[in-house]
């Protein structure tokens, strides 16, 4: 009907032979919808890509906030190549999404197949469960600092009184595992909770076929289950090497960067805001996005590839 | 006649020398209050920042009666002292205004004297005294003076002092069985430590497992000879007091006749002293609880409070007031023998400085600033600080005080005065601290900040001594090349 009346009124005033109002042609469908999506623009112009932009103008310069910045081109990415300080946190940092990965994959698809029948508190339990997800993670890597104190943690106080006594684990060898174990903690209900859906979502016909078959339990989670489920694993996989790459909060209350578990972005962070080498900070910090970008292309073919595949 | 003249001329002068004399001690007795605060007629709010603990809650009062008296409200922030110079340090250089007052730990002045005002300039602008009377109060604030006023200049007022000792659990130290054992064992006397060997022979002897005994009871828990703070958050504090311990530093300041900085050098003697005291602190990791590796000073509080370590080697001096104030009312619990001592760290020349407040150029009100900033500073505020809020004041007249002296106050307080007033009195120690790079360099807080980062990979084992040393020279190089243009920085190969 609004079309209909636009559309007349270009008619009329062009068979009039004059030009269009400016509210006649804000009013046209052609311009409308840019004015509509115009406020989402602005906030992300403003808000995602300025920040973005300087960001890689940063990784071009030279020093920083605190003195002289000067245009050296290429120069903090052909050094950062060469950072040995550099390689070992990337390195870090990808062993560290490994295997929080699939230890939260392992957990949550095991919880989730517990959780996909009827029991008596499931509610309750499901509650708790995914209660590390709503506590800020600054505020649990101060906890977990304290519980896993050597002498008068938690942890170990209760290791101790079982016979295995106390566990460094803060000890060269142990943090960074004490770091993934941590993530792991707080981030396997939200595996859990994605799976859960997708079983519940699956179509209960074709698992009655199977069982009238006589299908094994194991038989039809291998055969159908799981190749049902892997959009979803996909999705996990994707959001969570997106944020472990960014993992941040778990060392900020514990080892802060020490004992072998500087991870990418603590790096970044350390050399933009502690030494304020914003120009290298910024390199870094583009070299994390490339990172992501490179790896959620991956993943996201993948993932359009298993959804075509599940139709 | 002239025997009334001259009776005369004598009472005359004896009354004179009565005036003066009564008229000096006035003078000596009047300190600035918030009386002196002359009508401010800028009402704009002013906006600081300090850490958060319980010290500021007590100071809270007197900020008040401060915007009462002068009718200019402060906005203080609080944020977590290992935030603090990140935040303050983006807000400055960026002139942005934020702060009108700035919270500065000694060293960040070298760095952010651009963006700070001088003292002296707004005494002479705004103090009906002038630049007398702002140095008549603050020539109270003792040897961290020396580290507030640079060659820059005089940017702030020191609110309470971080100076480092060594904290041992004396009632361990004077147990007639420790110390016969202890004699048996090394062939000397069981004292508060002097150099390294003593130290390291101390932390070995004391280190003990459950079931063994000290002070002839039985231990109920492993306990550790020594408690450091060898995590990435003030390691450098302590490296630095055995470093400094040595008669050494990070970089030696070089100058020419005229006393200006020309260049610094990392001499052979600093990186073999470096080398050094780097080996020595892991060779005394071992006779520390293992949760030391991620330690900060609470930490190692908590550690000493719980009874599970004798000797915090370097301590900040006012840790009674830390984690509960657990050392505070008995050290081990349901041990009320137990006490603690403090004594110079080795080689007696400690961490040492104080946080202050400095008045930003950007400030909005700088004259209502620099009033609070001496307010902060008065000795009326500064009593509040040790008393209520249990830090330790840099005032002299505060610390010499007789209160600290009796029954109620003697521990800590009493023992606590003592050792600040013998440090501080130390000429060699006062001229020490001029000279280092910490007191000279304006890349000081990057290379501070980058020090925590590299030592504690040393300490851990991350980095040998060796590399850890290396690291350390080359980005102790890269940084003050870069932020610090006043002079060059070499390494004497």
């Amino acid at each position: 009907m609004s079309n209909a009346k636009n559309n007349a009124t270009a008619i009329s005033t062009y068979g009039l032979g004059r030009k269009p109002s400016i509210w006649e042609n804000l009013s046209n469908e052609k311009y409308f919808k840019w004015i509509l999506i115009a406020p989402l623009l602005i906030v992300l112009l403003v808000f995602m890509f300025y920040p973005l932009i300087y960001c890689i103008y940063n990784s071009f310069l030279q020093g920083g906030v605190s003195g002289d910045s000067a245009f050296i081109a290429f120069e903090n990415y052909k050094y950062m190549l060469r950072d040995r300080s550099f390689w070992i946190p990337f390195s870090r940092t990808a062993q560290v999404a490994v295997i929080c990965i699939f230890f939260e994959l392992l957990i949550g698809l095991g919880l989730a197949v517990l959780w996909n029948r009827d029991f008596k508190g499931m509610n309750l339990v499901r509650g708790l469960v995914l209660l590390p997800l709503l506590v800020a993670p600054l505020i649990l890597s101060l906890v977990w600092n304290f519980l896993l104190e050597y002498n008068i943690g938690f942890i170990n106080q209760i290791f101790v009184t079982i016979g295995i006594g106390r566990i460094k684990w803060w000890s060269l060898q142990m943090a960074l595992y004490t770091i993934c174990g941590i993530t792991i903690w707080q981030w396997f209900p939200f595996s859990a909770l994605v799976l859960l859906s997708g079983l519940k979502s699956l179509p209960k016909d074709v698992f009655e076929a199977a069982r009238v078959d006589g299908a094994t339990g194991w038989y039809t989670f291998k055969r159908l289950s799981f190749p049902m489920l892997s959009p979803l694993i996909i999705i996990i996989v994707l959001l969570r090497t997106m944020w472990l790459v960014r993992l941040f909060d778990p060392l900020y209350g514990t080892t802060r960067g020490g004992v072998g578990t500087e991870l990418l972005d603590w790096m970044v962070y350390r050399t933009t805001f502690v030494y304020f080498d914003v120009g290298y900070g910024s390199t870094l910090a583009i070299m994390s996005l490339y990172l992501t970008i490179i790896i959620s292309a991956i993943l996201f073919r993948q993932l359009i590839k298993a959804l075509n595949t599940d139709k | 006649m002239r025997k009334g003249l001259l009776l005369l001329a004598i009472a005359i002068f004896c009354v004179s020398i009565v005036v003066v004399l009564a008229s000096a001690a006035t003078t000596e007795e009047k300190k600035f209050s918030l009386e002196d605060i002359p009508e401010i007629n800028d009402k704009t709010a002013i906006n600081t920042i300090v850490e958060t603990g319980a010290t500021f809650d007590k100071i809270v009062p007197y900020v008040k009666k401060f915007t009462e008296k002068t009718g200019v409200k402060v906005n203080v922030e609080r944020v977590a002292s290992p935030v603090v110079y990140s935040k303050e340090n983006l807000e400055l250089v960026a002139g942005t205004g934020v702060y009108d007052v700035a919270y500065v730990s000694n060293g960040w002045s070298n760095e952010w004297y651009p963006y700070l005002y001088d003292m002296r300039e707004l005494a002479e602008q705004y103090d009906p005294g002038g630049v007398a009377a702002l140095e008549s109060d603050m020539k109270w604030h003792s040897a961290v003076v020396l580290a507030t006023e640079n060659s820059k200049g005089f940017f702030h007022v020191p609110f309470y002092t971080y100076h480092m000792g060594m904290f041992i659990r004396q009632d361990v130290f004077d147990d007639p069985t420790e110390q016969a054992d202890f004699k048996v064992k090394y062939g000397y006397d069981l004292k508060a430590a002097t150099n390294y060997v003593e130290l390291r022979d101390q932390a070995e002897f004391f280190t003990r497992k459950k079931g063994e005994m000290l002070k002839g009871k039985t231990l109920e828990n492993d306990i550790f000879g020594v408690s450091m703070m060898a995590g990435a958050y003030q390691i450098n504090d302590e490296f630095t007091s055995y470093l400094w311990g040595k008669n050494q530093d990070y970089v030696t300041v070089m100058r020419d006749d005229s006393g200006k900085v020309t260049e610094y050098v990392i001499t052979k003697a600093d990186q073999d002293a470096l080398l050094q005291a780097m080996k020595e602190y892991v060779e005394l990791l071992k006779f520390a609880s293992p949760g030391c590796l991620t330690a900060n000073f609470d930490f190692v509080v908590a550690d000493q409070g719980q009874g599970r370590a004798i000797i915090q080697p370097t301590m900040f001096s006012n840790c009674f007031v830390w984690t509960n104030s657990i050392l505070q009312e008995s050290v081990v619990p349901n041990d009320p023998d137990a006490k603690l001592g403090i004594y110079p760290t080795i080689g007696n020349k400690p961490f040492t400085g104080a946080w202050g407040f400095a008045v930003t150029k950007a400030a909005k009100n700088p004259e209502a600033a620099y009033w609070f900033m001496r307010y902060i500073g008065s000795y009326e505020c500064q009593e509040v600080v040790m008393k209520e809020g249990g830090q330790l004041t840099t005032r002299m007249d505060v610390l010499a005080d007789p209160v600290w002296k009796n029954d109620e106050n003697i521990y800590p307080f009493g023992i606590l005065v003592d050792y600040l007033l013998s440090s501080w009195q130390d000429p060699q120690f006062l001229e020490f601290v001029q000279e280092v790079y910490y007191s000279n360099s304006s890349a000081e807080g990057k290379v501070y900040e980058m020090q925590m980062n590299v030592l504690a990979k040393g300490a851990s084992g991350e980095l040998t001594p060796e590399k850890c040393i290396k690291e350390l020279i080359r980005q102790t190089v890269e940084l003050t090349s870069k932020f610090d243009k006043d002079a060059p920085i070499r390494v004497e190969e």
